[in-house]
């Protein structure tokens, strides 16, 4: 008998000390979204604020207490926590500023270190956690904010400095404290038990559990020091849960329950912490206010009782309200979507157990406003698609980016937002059909000395035959022929035959050749037929080759990181902002000129129905055959977003580019306060009024007149009138006198 | 970071102008209060094209139109840095001056997030590259300001200059003149 219990001490020894050194150091890294600027002029509509402020755990108070904001028409009081960033602190300040026209005005320091521009604390948006779930925030005992410990101890193991792991004069002591309560207001359990319990052992309450128990407790005194066991303690104790995790350990609660950090709880705050130990759930302070409340001032008033505060601390203490935070939202991964995203460009510089157990902070890019706006659209407009049709079991996916900085701010995987299953935006890899056709006419427009946009294009039926003796005979989707077209009419209008007719003259494999300049990494086949879009990409990587041209023909590398820290906040890696260019400026601008064309005169005009006119767009429609995919990709002033509609199995559908994915990119683009897309004319780019069906110079009151973008040199040199109209003429006259 | 380029790329913000005056906005309709508001209805939908029943050609049904339809947009030039922007690029002057090319790094890109579209702020991230001696992002953080400098001579030649103290750093002689005779000719 002696033996086996000798052998069994040995046993749990060995679980003890490897446990006890192992879990002390497993800690979660934490994944924030972008924090929201604020300053004057600052694009954002008030519900977006709102949600903003929601999302960083802030309430709707009196906008002076650090941590609440007030809304009092359009104007707001908001009152900032501050927050260590990778790049330095932001200080607590009080701040005023008014919304309106979709922007930020009167912006106002009201208290604190004065700035034109503050950053409100980032949302916490999802972690990245051991396999077991448990999440902590790991803190030191020198942490530990006044009368903390003091309070722990009173109410949990005031003899804990003087037992050995187990105390039965403690469990005596409790006894008399209940009689005299009488109820149960504390434990027998020394703290070092109640450790023992949580690290190892089930929560079965028979006696053997309660022997090995103890004997752990014994265990973990004989090899560890006071202080160790109790920090271990502060770090481990079970405070909650939330969805699947488990909130273990003080510094994780006071963030959860607080939004605050360890070392600045009150009084009152803290021995509301101290109080749940007891029961996380049944005095959650959240669900059982009342509860929660009369058990923080049981911890009070037997703080009080023993001496350890005056009693007009106490007295304050007691009539502080419960001051919890909002819900976070981080009780679940929200935006699985993004954070895949997110993990696999983590992936290139961190192992995956670092990023479970070293509680790095991740600090990435993503918006939530827009994520949720484009989650919304997505979601409903399918809904709309699946009414009374043959359209069944449609999938979508969507990439939005900041156009200028290749910043992913927003990522909608399928359908279902909340569901972490195939991820569209990254795995579906489909043809791009037109979307491919920018790509073909800018590597013409590079060659002025051939193309401008006035080219005279034929749109007339071809047919070409291989070596082995098949044949590929490409037409226009509408079936017709028209003879001669302007190139940028051939581009806006998505059609095939004149594209097809200019990627020859100019060569598949320069056309090959401008894709991957711009950063298309999937094989090409190097068929005529790549010329209509038989490339297959992901929405992602449609979404990396349009930020060249959306920008002025610049690569910028999509990026949803800004930094990495560790968790004291010392910088590890920092992703920074890259530009390369990969196109002349002046023949991406042409390619712009017509892509607006497509918003306001071809494939994507009725986006125009739903958007203000005020908003300059551009953007092209892709389709493949049978509607199998049906895309749209287009940009404003400040954002780039690729949507994809199809399904899953593949299979056809009724939709084009123009009423699957535009109507979603379209609805969601209306909701977004944002710049107009006004490129900058570029060195070496003139406009000039023509005529783009006779190819000739114009005046700028002619029928049929267009004022387009020529690079110097290429534009035509003959002119036309518009000779006997002579009243039109002379109004044109009028007009031009008194704009 | 040899002299030349530290001579040219002391580009004081002040000296690139900085006009305040922030470019129209769109704003969705409902006063910004979409919150309380059900999404925009998607395009109204014509005969024949509802997204269940099969619209015939991707094309727009009226080719010809009677309006002429509002032309492309297009600025002259860039936008000017807003107030916070230029508070932002002062800290990363401070920074500068301070050897803390890094950190100035991170201010310029907050910069460059609020004022995208200003030739300015590419070219003081060029000059904190130029800095921690990282000359090929210098060259095209310089590049891209200036596809963005339009029809502003003083940012076209400050530009171009700062353009050839590089390229002439990283050795690209030709390169180099062909840039100062960009920069002489303005």
């Amino acid at each position: 008998m002696l033996v086996l219990l000798a052998g069994w001490t040995v046993y749990l020894d060995a679980v003890v000390t490897s446990r006890f050194e192992g879990r002390r150091f497993e800690v979660p890294s934490r994944v924030y979204a972008r924090p929201l600027e604020l300053y004057d002029g600052a694009a954002i509509s008030a519900s977006a604020l709102r949600q903003d402020l929601e999302l960083a755990g802030y309430r709707s108070g009196d906008g002076s207490r650090p941590g609440t904001w007030q809304q009092n028409g359009s104007r707001f009081l908001i009152s900032t926590r501050g927050f260590g960033f990778a790049d330095g602190d932001e200080p607590r300040r009080r701040l005023s500023l008014t919304v309106s026209g979709g922007r930020v005005t009167g912006y106002r320091v009201l208290e604190g270190d004065n700035s034109p521009i503050i950053r409100l604390e980032p949302a916490e948006i999802g972690g990245i956690y051991p396999a077991h779930g448990e999440d902590r925030v790991l803190i030191s005992l020198e942490d530990a904010p006044p009368l903390f410990e003091e309070a722990l101890l009173t109410t949990e193991d005031r003899s804990y400095y003087d037992h050995f792991g187990i105390a039965p004069l403690s469990i005596g002591r409790a006894m008399m404290a209940n009689i005299k309560a009488g109820r149960v207001v504390q434990g027998g359990s020394t703290l070092t038990q109640q450790l023992a319990k949580n690290l190892y052992l089930s929560r079965d309450q028979t006696l053997i559990r309660k022997g090995n128990e103890a004997l752990m407790a014994l265990l973990l005194e004989w090899h560890y020091d006071k202080r160790d066991i109790l920090e271990t303690y502060l770090n481990e104790v079970y405070l909650g849960q939330t969805g699947s995790r488990s909130i273990n350990g003080f510094g994780l609660a006071s963030q959860f329950y607080f939004r605050k950090r360890f070392q600045n709880l009150e009084l009152h705050e803290s021995a509301l912490l101290v109080g749940m130990v007891k029961g996380p759930s049944y005095y959650d302070p959240r669900r059982n206010p009342e509860r929660a409340l009369a058990r923080r001032n049981l911890v009070i008033d037997l703080l009080e009782e023993d001496g350890v505060v005056e009693p007009a601390v106490a007295d304050k203490a007691r009539s502080a309200p419960l001051d919890v935070a909002a819900r976070p939202s981080w009780s679940e991964n929200r935006y699985p979507a993004f954070i895949d995203l997110v993990r696999r460009h983590l992936a290139r510089d961190y192992r995956q157990e670092d990023l479970q157990s070293n509680g790095l902070r991740i600090f990435t890019t993503l918006h939530p406003a827009i994520q949720e706006q484009a989650e919304k659209v997505t979601s409903q407009t399918l809904d709309q698609f699946d009414q009374g049709s043959s359209n069944t079991r449609l999938e979508a996916a969507m990439v939005v980016t900041s156009r200028d900085s290749g910043e992913v701010l927003a990522l909608v995987g399928g359908r279902d937002a909340g569901f972490a299953g195939f991820n569209r935006a990254l795995d579906a890899r489909r043809p791009i059909g037109s979307l491919v056709k920018p790509f073909v006419y800018l590597t013409a427009l590079s060659r002025p000395d051939r193309y401008t946009l006035i080219t005279p294009v034929k749109d007339v039926g071809l047919a070409l035959e291989f070596e082995n003796g098949q044949r590929w005979e490409p037409g226009n989707f509408d079936h017709k022929q028209r003879g001669e077209v302007p190139l940028h009419q051939a581009l806006s209008r998505s059609w095939n035959l004149p594209t097809v007719r200019v990627g020859l003259d100019v060569g598949v494999p320069a056309v090959i050749a401008t894709l991957q300049d711009f950063g298309v990494t999937s094989d090409i086949n190097p068929y005529p037929s790549m010329l209509l879009g038989s490339v297959t990409m992901e929405p992602v990587a449609v979404a990396q080759a349009y930020q060249g041209l959306a920008t002025s023909g610049f690569n910028t590398p999509l990026r949803t990181i800004r930094d990495v820290t560790d968790a004291n906040g010392e910088a590890l890696s920092r992703y920074k902002l890259e530009v390369n260019q990969v196109a002349d400026p002046a023949a991406v601008h042409l390619v712009q000129y017509a892509m607006q064309e497509v918003m306001r005169e071809g494939t994507g005009r009725s986006a125009y129905r739903t958007i203000s006119e005020n908003l300059g767009l551009a953007g092209k429609t892709g389709t493949t055959d049978d509607g199998r995919d049906s895309w749209f990709a287009g940009f404003s002033g400040d954002l780039l977003a690729v949507t994809w509609v199809g399904r899953d199995d593949n299979g056809p559908t009724s939709l084009t580019g123009a009423t699957g994915a535009l109507p979603i990119w379209t609805r969601f683009m209306a909701t977004i306060p944002q710049h107009s897309f006004s490129p900058v004319v570029p060195d070496g780019v003139q406009y000039h009024w023509v005529n783009s069906e006779k190819g000739v110079l114009t005046d700028e009151h002619c029928e049929n007149a267009r004022l387009i973008p020529f690079i110097v040199g290429s534009e035509p040199q003959g002119f036309e009138g518009c000779d006997g109209d002579f009243s039109r003429r002379l109004r044109g006259w009028f007009e031009g006198l008194f704009q | 970071m040899s002299q030349t380029v530290k001579h040219f790329v002391l580009l004081s913000v002040f000296s690139l102008g900085l006009a305040g005056c922030a470019s129209d906005i769109y704003a969705p309709p409902g006063g910004g209060d979409r919150g309380a508001q059900p999404a925009p209805q998607p395009p109204r939908v014509e005969e024949g094209e509802a997204p269940g029943s099969p619209r015939l050609s991707e094309q727009p049904r009226n080719e010809r139109q009677q309006e002429r339809a509002p032309t492309p947009g297009y600025q002259e030039q860039g936008d000017d840095l807003s107030p916070a922007a230029i508070s932002l690029i002062e800290r990363a002057d401070a920074l500068m001056a301070d050897g803390q090319a890094e950190a100035a790094l991170s201010q310029l890109e907050r910069a460059q997030r609020i004022s995208p579209r200003s030739a300015q702020v590419y070219f003081k991230l060029a000059e904190a590259y130029a800095r921690t001696d990282n000359l090929g992002a210098a060259e095209q953080f310089t590049m891209k300001g200036l596809s963005l400098a339009g029809s502003n001579s003083r940012l076209q030649k400050a530009g171009w200059e700062l353009l050839a103290s590089i390229r002439h750093e990283r050795g690209n002689v030709a390169g180099a003149e062909q840039a100062e005779k960009r920069a002489r000719a303005l």
